[in-house]
This record gives C-alpha cells, sequence and structure tokens, in this order.
C-alpha cells in the first residue's frame, strides 16, 4: 500500500481553537452600525385565504422602518419549480408560513410591531398527509401548477393534481420478474417531517451599497447559489451581488435552501439599503423554514427461494410539503437508489413528490436516502423472515457488484465499493452471530439489527468545485474554495491534501474559511456530501498546478529542465542531486538575482473539478447517469427493551462504510457518529405532530424532543478502502451516510426484540406497544 | 427575544413583595411574581403570556429556607429543584425533581414556581400532596398557612395579590418508603406521559398523579380499591383505575389507552415494591 505524510492523519480543524474558545463567528455575531432587523409574522393556519392584513397598529410603534406584505411583492421563488411567494400572497399554505415582515430598529421594536400585525383569515380545506394530497376531487394547493416556471433541473409535475414530481425508474420486465420469483412479499412504511435542528438558526442579512452592489451575508450552505437565486429573482446581474458566508454552525441540508436571503433583500430594499438583519428564533426555524421531509412507502419485492432478487415495485410517496423547493430533487435520488445496494433485473418505481399543507421540505442529511433505506430495509427483513434466512445472508446473496447495473441502468465500473465487506466486518465488530432476541433479566430483551445502504449524489451534471492556492514570502501557502465551513471540516481536509500533493508541512498551509463570491473561487454547493469529494480532486489539480509553476521558474533558476527537479519539504530540487536547489521561499513572489534582477511573480495554482460524465435522466425509464459515485455501507444497532413498557436503551451502534480513502481518520469518524446520532434521533423520537387542521403542535424544543447526550450509544465505525477512481486519492463522500441506515438498523432491533415487523417511525414506545397489540389481534 | 417592556422589582421582604404587587396592580400592569422565570421567559418569547411588571421574588429571606427545624421540613418557594435533590433532604421530592426538565433548567426551575406555573405537569406537587403539609401563602391580607389538602386541587388556589413562601413538611412523613414512576414520549428529558408518587404510610399506599388528568391529583377513593389488600393485585389495579375521578384523555404526547397500559404497569412496580419493604411504619 502506498504510504502518505499526512493522509489519512487525524489533522486538528484549523477552526478548532476559534471554536472551543468561543471567538468564531458565526453570521449573527457581528455589530454593525446602523443595522435594522426584521422579525417576521407567520400564518396560524395551516390553509387557509388571507382577507386582510391591518397594519396600522403596527405601524406607529417606535423604531418601525417598513412593514412588509406579500401582495406589494409578487415574486415566485422556488429550486426546481418557481411555486413559492416570498411573504404569503392571498393565501398561507402551511402553519409557519411568514405572512408579514416588520424592519425597526431593534428586534424588539421589530417584534413588538409583528404581533400588532392584524391578519384576517378564511380557513380552507387541509390536506393533512401525502394521502390526503392525492384523493380526487380534494383540496389542489397550486392551480397553476404547470404555469410555474421551471428551473432546468429535471421535473415532471401533473396537471390539475397535489403532484410536484413523478420519477420514473423502469428498468427489465415486470412480468418476467414476477414470473421468476417463487417468493414475494409487499410492506408498507411511514416516517413523518422533522426538523434539522441546526444549532445556528438560520441568518441573512442584506444591504444594497450606491455603486448598486447588493451584499448578502447568510448562514448558508450555497453561497454562490444564494447569488444565482438573489440575480434571478430580483433580475440583478450577478457579478453585483456578492454573498458571503462566514462558519455556519450546523446544517444538515436545511440551509441549502433560500428564503431569508429572499426576504431581507426586499426588506433592505424597502429602507433605501441600509443593512438589515433577520435571525430567525428557533420556533421559525423549526416550521418557518423548511423542514425535512417525510415519507409512506410501498415495497414489493420477489425472489426465488434462494433468495435471488428478481423483481421490486416501490411506491414512494413524499410529503414534500407546500412548497416543492428541493422536494422535487430528493424524490428523484430515492428513485435513483430505489432498490438499496442489491442486485434487481427488474424494478418498477414511482418516486412522488406531493404537496400538503405541511411545512416545506428542503434537502435533509440523506438527502432521500433514509427514508428509501427504511423502506428498502424493513421489506428485505420481511422477505429474509418469510425466506427463513438470516437478514445479512439476504443482503449478501443480492449485494451489487462491478459489472451490474444501477436502477438507472448504469454500468457499476471498478471503482464500486465492496457490500460485502462491509456487512463482513460490522457484524464481526457487533457479533452479529448473537443477535437475540435474548432475555437479560425478568421483563428485559436484548436484540441487534442491521441495515445496508448505498448513496449516489443527486445533483445538476455542471456541479463543480474550484480551489486556489496562492504563495506567501516564507513559501507558506494560502487555501482559498467556495467549501463552507458547517462543521464537517472539509477545509482541513482540503489542507492535507494540499499539503499531502505538495509534500509540505500542514502547518505551512493557511485556510482562508468564510466564502466571499467575489473573492472564493466558484463551489456548487457545499452538500450532498461532496465537499472533500470534488473540492479534494480540484485541491489536487491546484497543486499540481503551483509545482509546475515551481518548477518552471526553479528551472531558470537552477539552469536545469522542469522533468529534472523535485517539489518536497519547502523545495525545489535536483532529483539526481537533491543537494542542488532552491528553497520555495525564494521563488514564491519571484526570484530575485543577486544583481536586483527578477523574474517570475507569486505563484497561484488553480484547479478545477465540475461532475463530468453525469448525465440527465430519461423521463420514462429513468436510464441515466445522475450521480458521481456511491458510497455504501452496513450497520448494526443493539437495544435493550423493557417488555413491560416498551421503553428502550441503544446500547451499541456501528457502522461500517467504504470511503475509498480515509482523509482526515478522526473528522470522517466524527461525521459518521454524528450521522449515526441523527438518524438514532429521527428513528425513535423526532417528528412533527400535527393536529387534524394541519396545525404543529410541537414547534419548541420543549416539546420536540432529540436524542440527548447522556443518551447516546456507545459507537464503532470501521472503514472498507475500495479506491474510487475519479475521488482525491480515492476518497468518496461520507458526511450523510452515518444516518442512512440508521432508521432501518433501529426498526429491526426492536422488532426482533418484540416479535413484530415495526414500519412506522419514529420509533417511540407507544408505536411498539400498539404494534405488539395489533400482533395479538 | 421578549417584544413587550416590563418592570422588573425585586423586594427584600414579604411585605414589599405584597406592596409591589398592589402598586403595579392599580397602574394596570398585569404584575406576576416571578421565581426561576423559566416559564415567563419562555412564554413571554412566544406570545403566550404576558405582564407590564414582574416582582421576583428570591430576595425575600423566608423564600430562600431549606432546613429541618423542629418538627418540619422547611422548603421556600424559590428554592431551586436542583438544591432540593442535592440536599437530600426530602428523598422522594429529591427524585422527582430530578425527573423534571435537566439539569441546567433545575438550577433555575424552583419549587414554587413549578407548582405555581401554567404548566399542567407540576411534578413537585406529588410527594407534596402525600405528606399532608402545609403551604404558607402571603398577600394582602397577610401571611395565612393552609393544609394542603384545602388549598390544593389540582391547582393552588391563590388570590390575585398572593403568592406562596413556603412547604412545611412534617419531618415524620419526610422519610417515609417512596417511588416515582415517570413515563415520557420516548427520552429520560421532558414531560411525562404519567407521572406517579406513592409513599406507604401505616400499611397503606397513597399515590399522587400528573399527567392523567389535566392536572396533578392524589385521589382517596383510588388510594382504598389499591389498599385492598384481600384481592389480588390485577383486581386492585384494575378497580383502582376504574374509579379515577376524571376521564383519561389523549394528548399531544399519548393517547389515552397508552396512559391507562403505562399506568397498570406503573401501579404494579409500586405495588410490588412498597408493600415488599418491611420497615413499615
Amino acid at each position: 500500500m502506498r504510504s502518505y505524510l499526512i493522509l489519512g492523519k487525524s489533522i486538528k480543524r484549523v477552526e478548532a481553537e476559534d471554536k472551543v474558545t468561543g471567538r468564531a463567528k458565526y453570521t449573527g455575531d457581528y455589530n454593525i452600525v446602523g443595522l435594522l432587523h426584521a422579525e417576521m409574522l407567520t400564518s396560524i393556519y395551516a390553509h387557509a385565504e388571507i382577507t386582510n392584513v391591518d397594519i396600522s397598529k403596527a405601524s406607529n410603534v417606535k423604531g418601525v422602518k417598513a412593514i412588509l406584505t406579500g401582495r406589494n411583492y409578487p415574486y415566485l421563488t422556488g429550486s426546481v419549480i418557481e411555486d413559492r411567494p416570498i411573504i404569503a400572497i392571498d393565501r398561507v399554505r402551511y402553519y409557519g408560513e411568514p405572512v408579514a415582515v416588520v424592519v425597526a430598529d431593534t428586534r424588539a421594536n421589530a417584534k413588538m410591531a409583528a404581533n400588532l400585525i392584524v391578519v384576517e383569515y378564511k380557513p380552507l380545506p387541509v390536506v393533512n398527509s401525502p394521502h390526503e394530497a392525492l384523493k380526487p376531487n380534494g383540496p389542489i394547493l397550486h392551480e397553476r401548477l404547470m404555469e410555474y416556471r421551471r428551473l432546468g433541473e429535471e421535473a415532471y409535475p401533473e396537471p390539475n393534481s397535489n403532484i410536484a414530481n413523478r420519477t420514473k425508474i423502469r428498468k427489465g420486465n415486470m412480468d418476467r420478474g414476477w414470473r421468476e420469483s417463487e417468493v414475494i412479499i409487499e410492506n408498507q412504511v411511514s416516517l413523518p417531517q422533522s426538523d434539522h435542528a441546526a444549532m445556528e438558526t438560520r441568518t441573512a442579512r442584506a444591504e444594497f451599497l450606491p455603486s448598486g452592489d447588493v451584499i448578502i451575508s447568510s448562514s448558508t450552505q450555497g453561497p454562490f447559489f444564494v447569488r444565482k437565486e438573489i440575480s434571478r429573482t430580483f433580475n440583478i446581474p450577478i457579478g453585483k451581488v456578492v454573498v458571503t458566508t462566514t462558519l455556519v454552525g450546523g446544517a444538515y441540508g436545511g440551509k441549502t435552501n433560500v428564503q431569508l436571503e429572499h426576504i431581507v433583500y426586499l426588506c433592505s430594499k424597502a429602507v433605501g439599503g441600509k443593512p438589515v438583519e433577520l435571525v430567525n428564533s428557533r420556533e421559525e426555524d423549526m416550521i418557518s423554514s423548511p423542514v425535512h421531509i417525510g415519507l409512506n412507502g410501498v415495497v414489493k419485492l420477489g425472489c426465488t427461494k434462494e433468495g435471488v432478487l428478481k423483481a421490486a415495485e416501490i411506491l414512494y410517496l413524499f410529503d414534500g410539503g407546500a412548497y416543492s423547493d428541493r422536494a422535487v430533487i430528493i424524490t428523484r435520488a430515492a428513485g435513483i437508489d430505489c432498490t438499496g445496494p442489491y442486485r434487481i433485473p427488474n424494478v418498477w418505481c414511482d418516486s412522488v413528490c406531493v404537496y400538503t399543507n405541511h411545512p416545506y421540505a428542503t434537502a435533509f442529511r440523506g438527502f432521500g436516502h433514509g427514508e428509501l433505506t427504511f423502506a428498502i430495509e424493513r421489506a428485505m427483513d420481511m422477505l429474509a423472515e418469510k425466506l427463513g434466512i438470516d437478514s445479512l445472508s439476504l443482503r449478501i446473496i443480492n449485494a451489487l457488484h462491478t459489472g451490474d447495473t444501477s436502477p438507472t441502468q448504469v454500468l457499476l465500473d471498478g471503482s464500486f465499493g465492496n457490500l460485502t465487506k462491509c456487512i463482513n466486518r460490522v457484524s464481526e465488530l457487533m457479533n452479529w452471530n448473537e443477535r437475540g432476541p435474548v432475555v437479560t433479566e425478568k421483563n428485559k430483551v436484548k436484540a441487534k439489527g442491521a441495515a445496508c445502504f448505498w448513496k449516489t449524489t443527486s445533483m445538476p451534471t455542471d456541479s463543480q468545485s474550484e480551489v486556489i492556492i496562492t504563495f506567501n514570502e516564507d513559501g507558506s501557502v494560502n487555501l482559498n474554495s467556495g467549501v463552507v465551513e458547517i462543521g464537517q471540516g472539509t477545509k482541513t481536509g482540503l489542507a492535507q491534501i494540499v499539503a499531502e500533493k505538495m509534500k509540505m508541512d500542514i502547518n505551512k498551509i493557511h485556510v482562508y474559511l468564510p466564502v466571499n463570491t467575489r473573492i472564493s473561487p466558484y463551489d456548487w454547493k457545499t452538500a450532498a456530501s461532496r465537499g472533500t469529494f470534488m473540492a479534494g480532486r480540484a485541491a489536487i489539480r491546484a497543486s499540481e498546478d503551483a509545482i509546475e509553476q515551481l518548477k518552471k521558474i526553479a528551472s531558470i533558476v537552477l539552469r536545469s529542465t522542469e522533468d529534472e527537479l523535485e517539489v518536497s519539504g519547502g523545495r525545489v530540487f535536483l532529483k539526481t542531486n537533491p543537494i542542488v536547489g532552491v528553497d520555495i521561499k525564494d521563488i514564491a513572489m519571484g526570484y530575485i538575482y543577486p544583481n536586483g534582477n527578477a523574474i517570475g511573480g507569486q505563484i497561484i495554482g488553480v484547479g478545477r473539478n465540475i461532475s463530468n460524465l453525469t448525465s440527465k435522466m430519461n423521463a420514462e425509464s429513468g436510464r441515466g447517469r445522475p450521480g458521481t459515485e456511491w458510497t455504501l455501507g452496513a450497520q448494526i444497532v443493539e437495544i435493550e427493551i423493557d417488555l413491560q413498557n416498551y421503553h428502550y436503551k441503544i446500547r451499541k451502534a456501528a457502522s461500517v462504510i467504504d470511503v475509498g480513502k480515509v482523509i482526515n481518520y478522526m473528522a470522517a469518524k466524527g461525521q459518521v457518529i454524528g450521522g449515526m446520532a441523527m438518524g438514532l434521533s429521527l428513528a425513535s423520537r423526532e417528528e412533527f405532530l400535527f393536529d387534524s387542521r394541519g396545525e404543529i403542535k410541537n414547534d419548541s424544543l420543549r416539546t420536540y424532543p432529540l436524542l440527548r447526550y447522556g443518551e447516546n450509544p456507545e459507537y464503532i465505525v470501521d472503514f472498507i478502502e475500495t479506491p474510487q477512481i475519479n475521488g482525491p486519492y480515492g476518497a468518496r463522500g461520507v458526511g450523510e451516510h452515518g444516518v442512512i441506515g440508521m432508521l432501518a438498523a433501529l426498526a429491526d432491533a426492536l422488532s426482533r426484540a418484540v416479535g413484530v415487523s415495526l414500519n412506522r417511525l419514529p420509533l417511540v414506545p407507544e408505536v411498539i406497544w400498539r404494534a405488539v397489540e395489533e400482533g395479538k389481534k | 427575544m421578549i417584544s413587550f417592556n416590563f418592570d422588573y422589582y425585586k423586594p427584600n421582604s414579604i411585605n414589599e413583595a405584597v406592596e409591589a404587587f398592589i402598586y403595579l396592580n392599580s397602574k394596570g400592569k398585569q404584575p406576576l411574581y416571578y421565581s426561576g422565570g423559566t416559564e415567563i421567559i419562555t412564554f413571554a418569547r412566544e406570545n403566550s403570556i404576558y405582564t407590564g411588571g414582574v416582582i421576583d421574588l428570591k430576595g425575600i429571606p423566608e423564600c430562600n429556607a431549606l432546613e429541618l427545624k423542629q418538627d418540619y421540613l422547611i422548603i421556600g418557594s424559590t428554592v431551586t429543584l436542583s438544591e432540593i435533590s442535592d440536599s437530600k433532604n426530602y428523598l422522594l421530592l429529591g427524585e422527582v425533581s430530578r425527573g423534571i426538565a435537566d439539569r441546567t433548567a433545575r438550577n433555575k426551575i424552583t419549587i414554587g414556581g413549578n407548582i405555581c406555573g401554567k404548566i399542567q405537569y407540576k411534578e413537585a406537587v406529588l410527594p407534596l400532596l402525600l405528606t399532608d403539609c402545609y403551604f404558607v401563602i402571603a398577600g394582602e391580607n397577610g401571611i395565612k398557612t393552609y393544609l394542603i389538602s384545602s388549598i390544593f386541587d389540582g391547582k393552588l388556589k391563590l388570590k390575585p395579590s398572593e403568592f406562596l413562601v413556603q412547604i412545611l413538611v412534617p419531618a415524620e412523613n419526610v422519610n417515609l418508603s417512596g417511588i416515582n414512576i415517570k413515563r415520557r414520549r420516548n427520552s429520560t428529558v421532558g414531560y411525562p406521559i404519567i407521572s406517579v408518587a406513592a409513599i406507604r404510610k401505616h400499611k397503606q399506599i397513597r399515590l399522587a398523579f400528573s399527567g392523567v388528568a389535566g392536572f396533578p391529583f392524589r385521589d382517596i377513593g383510588m388510594e382504598k380499591e389499591i389498599n385492598k389488600q384481600n384481592l389480588t393485585i390485577e383486581v386492585r389495579i384494575n378497580n383502582a383505575i376504574e374509579s379515577i375521578p376524571y376521564p383519561i384523555k389523549d394528548n399531544l404526547f399519548s393517547s389515552a389507552e397508552y396512559k391507562k397500559f403505562l399506568l397498570k404497569n406503573a401501579l404494579m412496580e409500586i405495588i410490588n415494591t412498597l408493600e415488599a419493604i418491611n420497615e413499615d411504619i
């Protein structure tokens, strides 16, 4: 195996000291002279006409500068389909939707005024679930659905319906598939909408300069995407829009959406361009801003008596909420990987995004995969039980390998990860042979559950990342990339990659952490686990570019040719005689001869990486290559449940993931553990509770539970390294993957313990109790 | 962010506190007595409470008492739940307190605030309902002492100017064998689906409930059923549940049926635990 200087090592994050000392600054942490503050008034109905908005009382509050209502701003926005007003216009479609915004000198005054706005509503019938959305003659949320502008990415809305998108996957021949199937099962699952729960609530600030520049500062995962959205929505030349993003305090996909940025733009414009800031309260961040998508799924699988899968018929019905935003692409992503990492020759899948009167959904860590994996893995477990074979053995029998094709008929190449290795390793780490159920003490049972997953990206075919490295007088390097530091540590990984490539001390790589769209090179979004994967390769190329430049000038100084030179340890020297060389510091800013003559100039390395070879999907069959690479893995969870009251403890959780190559061991492990904790929290307790009117009854952390620090199980993480040819040093993305299998693995463990198949999340004790009671009948 | 402005008073004596209340009330300020503030602050943020003036009781010495004096354990109303559980003066109250919110919040939440607040659970009152304690109440008509059963009925029956000063728990009842069973939706922290506190005195089990109805209660009829030791445990439990004087309703965190299921199990555990203890008084 190749040995590396710095790659794979647990290098401390570049921003670690700033964070642990409290000095790190987030978007809302800046004191700005003359800053005005915006506060929203949000809807108290899930679906209603706005018949009147009375701002007279609110206008009289001291310090109020402007009050914005939707009717004055007839813009529609969206990620794929432009269906969402910036502030509700004449109608609200979810509980918590912004109805009016007040700009005032202080937050308190703005909020006081917002509370004094009187809105009159006329309630409308509510679509309170994906099934209700499909009822014939039910309420239609977007009558003008087919007239909305679409923004390039694939979307297939259906007229006179609540269907925002239907992604179709058709592979093989279903008749043949069912004919060859000797054992058939069908299973239904559901999981509710929930919160991202990032520590930093979403924050945005806008300002118009007299020069015509529009400056937006935002806690976003996609500053360049915000720039594009602001430019398109308000018709401003893109170069005039500057978006800056400093550190982001957790995002999990929730900050890929553009919402507050549009609002503060309008606010600033309404007060003559003065800077205006809007900080979500926790409650607003939970429901007014977009949420984690919900799913109802039906999976039918057929296989031979030996367990070889022959057919899959799958319906994924996603609760996209009131506006389609990224839910359209989540639906598509769930279609792309609809079968899980299994070889199934005949596949029929409809992945459907429906409108409901729930908050709208955007990306969430896993991007549809935690959801589809829950559906597929529960069906696989049911099939294994019916066949009477071990559930992980069934997965090994059907694991996809190089040479097989994916549901969208992509031929899996030599880079495809090794699921069998992942399964064997995680089985060993968690002692799968003793999976239970085992009675531990009176009324207590211990059991283990497993799940496998895969995930590829679902992003535009031209999505890209660029990296620029510039050199300083002392030969050290500044690293600039458009990747946002959202807590994932990508920029530390990029520094490692540059240090490795330049064979340079890591302490000589200085990372520029913020992103400024006028300074930083382009980056699509810091999402889809692609920061290291995409920008990593750009960093390698930037280093190669710099090395070439260094060799060029050194060849003049050393009177040699470039191919005779080597760059390492801060020097450029002759391969054949390393004593003869020049320090990088003496050529990084040009070389000066003894008589004062100078040549060259600052070394600036540039690296680009575009997601080449991805393609669009066929509308009828889904055929196409939408993703860059797959990361796959296997996970096991161990629980202990008290059969008297169905309360349980999650004791252990393990993940083994084929990441291609570990760039920073602790960072990768941390990402996986964080994902696992999030998955267990989702699976065990998180959900928005709607009443019959579609109003959310737990929009605060008093009543919305998250996995607590002390409730975490013991985590075990290991990696398999099957190199990814198009990844940096063979690495794949790993940011999201810890979350994906946790939902299904927990359900499997609990199902095994109580002897009843559990298919509804979250798995709170009452849900288990109810399933057991129904099982008795 | 609280959007309305309010005055803040921190009196040093009971009289000053009552005077401040009368004054603010006369100005139409809708005053509130203030202790830990966790409920007032969070409710004010979401506009579900309004006040033009708060009177912080934490400067009043009587409200901060926590000591065993002669025959009573004295607990001031502004003593925090953390102080109560850390003091180990009253184990069952400490155990119940430790089940409320999380440590950081309990460092602020006071026993008076927990009992007098708007949130329905008021779990800290459960052990008190079992131990024949007294509530010392101050108001414009002076300071009065009431037996808990005469002044607590689902909530503390306070007149507008009144506030809870102290709780006096008979010392003989403080160390009775007790148990608290709290079941949540699915977390080690948070509001209960049900919370039951129980003690055994003179071979009789006493029970107090939170979460079962929309308010905390103790019911003598239920206790009669549960203590019919000539019947089987199952029958005693079923009869006790049948005799709950309030309807058990679905709520955000649980269906009524599941509540009943948890209640049965809780009562089973209570009987098995308390009746197994020999050093009975």
